[in-house]
């Protein structure tokens, strides 16, 4: 019995690094598969701009290896991916998602967007979750609410997507009124467009690869679809640029947008790359007047707004801690109890088998008399077993019943699996 | 702009207003400039009343001068201007920003007038009063306004430079946008020109008017002087240049104006003449 969670984030690895790592949605059941295949349990994968992170249920000896592989292949050169990452285990792994539910262990604390990446991640993997990862997500979301809903940790505008708006608002003297294109169907786009029209900016344009996606959305925002072929004369008008697409490379290159932005007459353009990988080139970044920022600076921005949240993080971490405990409550409770039956259905047969060979050597006694004694021999064993059931089920209550189950297990040779 | 010698010493009418208002320029500077050491701005009203406060106590001391005439007074002048056109930054373009270099700009040109002597240094000549007065205020103002575009183009820079660099620093949270700093550079710029222009006809006026004649060597550069300052506007309102170019065009004739006229005073010192 124990979950796992293994994996890289903002603070092990570059954002080079954590985007060769990221995982489409599509991607994920096949790596699951891989990682429960070297002998898990159940699987969840979180796969975010910020961190890619499997948590695991039950893990054999063979799963780090086999999740490091996984990873290590999307890094390629032969670098293995283990050194950018980490590993917790029981208690500390269930902190580890409370607190990035939170959003304690974002590079924005208090970031509210990881909260729908942590359902994301969930509805995902949920044919290879298994009940404890169920659970266990389950309790995260309700955490990341409970935290955001007693601390001050979710005030101010500290996501990636405000922080959008607090770039641009630095460039242009008022965002209302000004227009922007959108590039790729994201959600973080979709996010980050629908801060800034909450500022007046009209989004006039959507472009994607498929212009049916690009329809939808656009009818959403009340904007004009086009292909993204056809996007890259309206990098002449557009004030703002927003792109999250799916493409494996950059698709906003300085070939394709150089020769609008120079008829721009010095008119500032703000490019907001919320794609993973990135979508535009770096060089466009030295086009004139061209301000262009990708996810990990307006992370950068948004941490600003995040240093005004710190006071409200011991409250939060006690929120957390409050919760890992009644987790890990019922985490051992739902071990015990099978452990419970197998221990005291061991003990019944030695004592059937016990009682029947006494019967044997006694078989002048009356009815009465051997029913007499297959009654204490029932007594005698649920007194014996009474101290023990309360006190492991008062353990589990406690949390600590894994380590006296363990006992258990080892003391009575009980080999049967504590499945939940 | 002339002044002529003569009796005079330092009269507290004059002085104590001139004190007050450096006091508070001086604290005004570092309201300004605190947030840029790590210490939590000042309250909007406590970052533009201060240097109201100083400006009237100012704009006192400036009444009582009984000569506007020499170096001393018109750079008192022109940190009143400076100061006036902080204050009017903030109020319309909420560029506050503006007192981190008219704060300390402004409190030097207060100081080094008061160190220089503010008071007259004789009678102003009879008849030329009201029109050098309206020539010295015309041009100061009109040179203020050049500096406050210059002041908006080196904050555009470097707002520029810390948005390119993707530094989110004191300079990225304190700054004006970029835009809003374009459009102070091309108002001060479009505004100061013309004021300038008029200012240094209304000085030939006065001195053809009182028969006195106009240095070659101060027509000849400030000729073209007002070209480089012609073409900055052009470029602004007929190029229409905007952003990095027009800045570098705006601090390039700044930086004329300023050049001439250390090469002028140089060649002609002494504090009777502020030209």
């Amino acid at each position: 019995m124990s979950i796992t969670v293994l994996g890289v984030n903002h603070r092990t690895a570059p954002l080079e690094v954590r985007e060769r790592f990221a995982h489409e949605p599509r991607e994920v059941p096949a790596s699951l598969a891989r990682v429960l295949a070297a002998g898990a349990r159940g699987g969840v994968l979180l796969s975010t701009c910020n961190r890619t992170e499997f948590y695991l249920a039950e893990p054999d000896e063979a799963v780090p290896e086999a999740v490091w592989a996984i990873l290590s292949e999307r890094l390629g050169g032969g670098r293995s991916a283990s050194e950018y990452g980490y590993t917790r285990r029981d208690r500390d792994a269930v902190r580890h998602l409370y607190r990035v539910s939170a959003g304690l262990d974002a590079m924005i604390l208090g970031e509210s967007q990881i909260q729908g990446q942590v359902r994301d991640a969930w509805e995902t993997s949920k044919a290879q979750a298994g009940p404890v990862l169920h659970r266990l997500f389950q309790s995260a979301l309700l955490v990341g609410a409970r935290v955001r809903s007693e601390t001050g940790l979710a005030t101010g505008a500290a996501s990636a997507p405000s922080a959008a708006v607090a770039v641009a608002a630095r460039i242009f003297t008022r965002l209302a009124g000004r227009s922007a294109l959108i590039l790729g169907a994201g959600d973080m786009a979709e996010l980050a467009a629908t801060c800034l029209a909450s500022e007046g900016v009209r989004v006039t344009l959507v472009a994607n690869r498929t212009y049916e996606r690009a329809r939808a959305i656009a009818e959403q925002l009340g904007a004009r679809a086009l292909t993204l072929d056809e996007a890259w004369e309206h990098f002449t008008h557009a004030d703002i640029v927003l792109t999250s697409t799916a493409a494996p490379h950059a698709v906003v290159t300085w070939d394709r947008v150089a020769p609008a932005v120079a008829r721009r007459q010095g008119r500032p353009l703000c490019i907001l790359d919320l794609g993973m990988p990135r979508d535009v080139e770096p060089a466009v970044a030295q086009l004139e007047n061209v301000f262009l920022y990708d996810i990990d600076d307006l992370q950068a921005v948004a941490a600003q707004a995040a240093a005004e949240r710190r006071d409200d993080i011991p409250a939060a971490e006690r929120i957390v801690g409050e919760e890992v405990e009644r987790f890990w409550a019922w985490y051992g409770g739902l071990v015990v109890v099978p452990v419970l039956k197998e221990f005291r259905e061991r003990l019944d047969q030695v004592r059937a088998a016990e009682l029947e060979r006494a019967l044997r050597r006694l078989s002048h006694l009356s009815p009465d008399d051997r029913g007499e004694i297959e009654h204490f021999s029932h007594t005698l064993l649920n007194k014996f077993l009474h101290q023990p059931t309360i006190a492991l089920k008062e353990a589990a209550q406690a949390g600590r019943g894994y380590g006296m189950l363990e006992a258990l297990k080892r003391l009575f040779g009980l080999e049967r699996r504590d499945d939940p | 702009m002339t002044a002529s010698r003569g009796a005079g010493a330092f009269r507290p009418v004059v002085l104590v207003p001139h004190l007050i208002a450096l006091g508070l320029y001086t604290l005004a500077a570092a309201l300004a400039l605190a947030p840029f050491a790590g210490l939590r701005p000042a309250p909007r009203a406590l970052g533009l009343g201060v240097p109201l406060l100083g400006l009237a106590a100012h704009v006192i001391g400036v009444a009582r001068l009984t000569s506007f005439l020499g170096v001393a007074p018109t750079l008192s002048m022109l940190a009143l201007f400076l100061v006036a056109l902080q204050a009017a930054s903030e109020g319309l373009f909420r560029a506050s920003a503006v007192g981190v270099f008219t704060g300390p700009l402004a409190t030097g040109l207060l100081g080094l007038a008061l160190l220089i002597g503010l008071a007259p240094e004789g009678p102003p000549a009879s008849g030329r009063g009201a029109w050098s007065i309206l020539h010295i205020t015309v041009s100061v103002f009109g040179l203020a306004m050049l500096a406050l575009a210059f002041i908006a183009a080196a904050l555009y820079l470097l707002q520029f430079r810390e948005l390119k660099a993707k530094r989110f620093g004191p300079v990225f949270r304190l700054f004006p946008p970029l835009e809003r700093l374009d459009q102070l550079n091309h108002l001060a710029l479009v505004l100061g020109f013309p004021t300038v222009t008029l200012g240094v006809l209304l000085g030939f006026g006065v001195r053809y008017a009182g028969g006195a004649s106009v240095d070659a060597a101060q027509v000849v550069w400030g000729m073209l002087t007002w070209v480089v300052l012609g073409w900055a506007v052009g470029v602004r309102v007929v190029r229409h240049w905007a952003g990095r170019r027009a800045a570098f065009a705006s601090i390039a004739s700044f930086a004329a104006v300023l050049l001439v006229y250390v090469a002028l005073k140089l060649a002609a010192p002494g504090t009777q003449r502020f030209l």
